[in-house]
C-alpha cells in the first residue's frame, strides 16, 4: 500500500513540475474545440446542436495524447522494472500511476469544459451535466487507454497504433456522455446514461489495472 | 550467435506438439476442402436456387444465407481468437498463438462480409445502407477490434511480444460478444432480433432454414480448411527460422 | 499481508466491482440505447416540441392516405396503445405496409402530429414461403401484428 502512496505522490509531483504533458493535452483540448467554430461557422444554433458531441470526441483524442506517454518514461528509464519488483500488487501500483496522471490531465480537462461549452453557445443547462459526465467517463478512458499503452510499449508506430485499439473500446463512453448531456438539454431524464457510465467506470476499475499490468509484465520481458 | 543454441533446444522441444498437429492436419485438410466444396454447391444451390421468396421480402430475403453465416462466424471466430488467447497467455502453448494469427484476419474478413450484406439488405428493405443501431454500431466495433488486434500482432519486432500483447487485448474485445448477440433484445433496434437462436424455437419456415444451416456448415467448412493453411504455413516458417540459425550457430 | 492474501483482496475487490457494475447496467436499463420511442413512450416521456427523435411501431390498418399532390403520405404509427400520426413527403422503403413495423424519424409539433424526414422499415424476425403465410392466414393463425413487435 504504502508502496502505491509513494508512487502515486511522485508521479503527482512530476507532473506537477514538469507539466508539459499534461498541459499539451489540454491545450489540444482546448484549441481543438477552438477550431469548430472556424470550420462551421459562428452560427449559435449549429454549434449549440454539435457541442456536446463535439466536445466529447476531442475529450476523448485529448486523453489519447495524453496517454501515450503514460509508462514510455518508466519503460525507458528501466523504471518499469523496479515497478515489477516492488512488494505492492502491480494492478494497485497501474492505479496509482492512473491516479496522478488523471489529476494532471483529466480533471483540468474537465475545469475548462465550461468555458469551451460557452465558446461553443452549449446551452447553460447542459453545463453541470456535461462536467458530471466527464467527471464518470474520463476515467474510463484513463483505465482503457492505460491497458493499451501498456500493450504498445516497444511497439513500431505505437502513436498510430493506439488510436486504433483504444477508439473502438471508448465507444460506449462517448454514446453514454453525450446522451446524457443531450438527454439534460432536452428536458428528460439522464439518471438511467449515468448510471450505465458508472457502470463503465466500475467495469473499467475491476479488469483494465489487472489487465495492464499483465501487459506491463509481458513488455519488461 | 552463441545463443542460437540455448534457444534451440527449447524451442524444438516445444515443437513436439506441434509436429503432430503437423501431421494431423496433412491427413484430414483434403477431407475437410473436399466437405467445404460439396457444402458450398449444396448450399448455393438450395439457397439461390430451390429456397422458396419471403412473404415480406420476395427474393431479396437470398441475402440472407450469405449474411447469417458470415455474421455467426466473425462471432464464433472472435471466441477462438479470444479462447486460443487466454490459452497461450496461460500455458504458453505456441500452437493457441498461431490459432488466434491465423483466424483473426478471417474473423474480420467474415465480419466485413456481415457488414456489407447487411448494407446491400438494408437499402432496398428498410430504406438506408446503414443505420446507427445498437446492433450495427457494435459490430463495426467488433470489426475494429480485429484491425486492431491484427495491427498489434504485427507492431513489434519480436513476435512473442506481438502475440502476448494481441492476446491480452483479444481478451479485453471479449466484453463486445453478449453486446452484439443481445443488442436486439436489450434495444429498440432497426435490427430483427434472432430468428434461429432464440426462446421458442426458429421463427424461420424450414424450407428457408435448411438452406441456411448448410451455408452455415459450409462457411465453418472454409474457415477451417484456412485456418488449418494458415497454421501450417506459420509452423513451416517457424521451422526453417529454426533450420537457419541451427546452421548459422 | 501476505502475498496470496493480497491477491484475495484484489480478487474479492475486482468481484464487488463488477457486481456493482452489473447492478447500475440492470438499473439503467429501462430506456438507454434507444434507437427509437414507441407512442406510448413519446407520451410519457413530454419529448419536447421541435427536437429530432425517432418513433417506431406499426403502420395502422387502413390508416394510409396519400395527399392530393401525390408525394406526401399520411399515416398512423400505434403501439397497439397509443398511437401518433405522421405525415411524410419521400420515398418509401419497399417493406412499408399496414401492419408492418416502421421507424420515422421527424419532429413533433405542437399539435401532437409528427412530420418526418425519413421513414425506415423495420423487419420481423420470421421469415416463410407466401404460400405458407397465405395458409397460416386461412387457417386463422396469423400472428402478424404481434408477431412484428416483440414486446420490450
Amino acid at each position: 500500500m504504502s508502496a502505491a502512496w509513494a508512487l502515486f505522490r511522485r508521479d503527482l509531483q512530476l507532473g506537477l513540475r514538469q507539466g508539459s504533458d499534461a498541459a499539451t493535452a489540454l491545450a489540444f483540448f482546448v484549441l481543438a474545440v477552438a477550431m469548430f467554430p472556424f470550420g462551421i461557422g459562428p452560427e449559435p444554433a449549429i454549434l449549440a446542436r454539435i457541442a456536446a458531441g463535439l466536445l466529447w470526441v476531442i475529450a476523448l483524442l485529448a486523453s489519447l495524447i495524453a496517454l501515450e506517454r503514460l509508462f514510455q518514461e518508466d519503460h525507458q528509464d528501466g523504471g518499469l522494472d523496479l515497478l515489477l519488483l516492488a512488494p505492492a500488487p502491480l494492478p494497485l501500483l497501474v492505479l496509482a500511476k492512473l491516479a496522478a496522471h488523471w489529476l494532471v490531465t483529466g480533471l483540468p480537462m474537465i475545469l475548462v469544459a465550461p468555458l469551451l461549452a460557452w465558446l461553443l453557445q452549449l446551452p447553460a443547462e447542459g453545463v453541470a451535466m456535461l462536467m458530471l459526465a466527464l467527471l464518470l467517463g474520463t476515467p474510463v478512458l484513463a483505465l482503457i487507454g492505460a491497458v493499451a499503452a501498456a500493450l504498445t510499449l516497444g511497439a513500431r508506430r505505437s502513436g498510430l497504433l493506439m488510436p486504433l485499439l483504444v477508439l473502438p473500446l471508448y465507444v460506449p463512453v462517448l454514446i453514454f456522455g453525450v446522451a446524457a448531456v443531450e438527454a439534460s438539454l432536452a428536458g428528460l431524464d439522464p439518471a438511467p446514461h449515468l448510471s450505465l457510465l458508472a457502470a463503465l467506470l466500475l467495469a473499467a476499475f475491476a479488469v483494465c489495472p489487472w489487465l495492464a499490468g499483465v501487459a506491463l509484465r509481458q513488455a519488461a520481458t | 550467435m552463441a545463443a542460437g543454441h540455448a534457444i534451440l533446444a527449447p524451442m524444438l522441444h516445444r515443437f513436439a506438439n506441434p509436429a503432430r498437429f503437423s501431421r494431423i492436419s496433412r491427413a484430414i485438410l483434403p477431407w475437410v476442402a473436399a466437405a467445404t466444396a460439396i457444402l458450398f454447391a449444396i448450399g448455393l444451390y438450395l439457397a439461390l436456387v430451390a429456397a422458396p421468396p419471403d412473404y415480406q421480402q420476395g427474393e431479396t430475403v437470398r441475402i440472407m444465407y450469405v449474411h447469417v453465416p458470415a455474421a455467426w462466424m466473425s462471432l464464433s471466430v472472435y471466441a477462438l481468437v479470444a479462447l486460443a488467447s487466454a490459452v497461450a497467455l496461460i500455458w504458453r502453448h505456441p500452437l493457441a498463438d498461431l490459432v488466434a494469427k491465423s483466424a483473426s484476419p478471417l474473423g474480420a474478413a467474415f465480419t466485413f462480409i456481415a457488414l456489407v450484406t447487411g448494407s446491400l439488405w438494408g437499402k432496398p428493405m428498410w430504406g438506408a445502407w446503414w443505420v446507427w443501431d445498437a446492433r450495427l454500431t457494435s459490430m463495426l466495433i467488433l470489426f475494429f477490434l480485429y484491425l486492431g488486434h491484427i495491427a498489434l500482432l504485427n507492431a513489434f519486432d519480436d513476435p512473442q511480444r506481438g502475440n502476448r500483447a494481441a492476446a491480452i487485448l483479444a481478451l479485453l474485445g471479449v466484453v463486445n460478444l453478449p453486446i452484439i448477440k443481445f443488442s436486439v433484445d436489450w434495444w429498440n433496434t432497426l435490427h430483427q432480433p434472432a430468428s434461429v437462436f432464440r426462446m421458442g424455437g426458429p421463427s424461420i419456415d424450414p424450407a428457408m432454414l435448411r438452406p441456411l444451416l448448410v451455408m452455415a456448415l459450409a462457411f465453418l467448412g472454409y474457415f477451417v480448411c484456412l485456418l488449418l493453411i494458415g497454421v501450417r504455413a506459420d509452423l513451416a516458417a517457424a521451422r526453417r527460422r529454426a533450420q537457419q540459425l541451427e546452421r548459422a550457430g | 499481508m501476505t502475498r496470496k492474501r493480497q491477491r484475495l483482496v484484489l480478487v474479492g475487490v475486482a468481484m464487488l466491482l463488477l457486481g456493482g457494475a452489473a447492478a447500475l447496467v440492470l438499473n439503467a436499463f429501462s430506456d438507454s440505447l434507444v434507437f427509437f420511442y414507441s407512442p406510448s413512450d413519446l407520451a410519457a416521456k413530454d419529448v419536447p416540441v421541435g427536437r429530432v427523435v425517432r418513433v417506431g411501431g406499426l403502420v395502422e390498418e387502413g390508416s394510409v392516405t396519400r395527399g392530393s399532390d401525390g408525394a406526401t403520405v399520411h399515416f398512423r404509427i400505434t403501439d397497439l396503445a397509443r398511437t401518433v400520426s405522421v405525415t411524410y413527403a419521400g420515398v418509401l422503403p419497399d417493406l412499408f405496409r399496414e401492419g408492418q413495423g416502421v421507424v420515422a424519424e421527424g419532429k413533433l409539433d405542437a399539435g401532437g402530429d409528427f412530420f418526418a424526414d425519413s421513414v425506415l422499415a423495420k423487419h420481423d424476425e420470421t421469415y416463410m414461403p407466401p404460400e405458407v403465410a397465405e395458409a397460416l392466414r386461412k387457417q386463422g393463425t396469423w400472428r402478424g401484428a404481434e408477431a412484428a413487435e416483440p414486446s420490450p
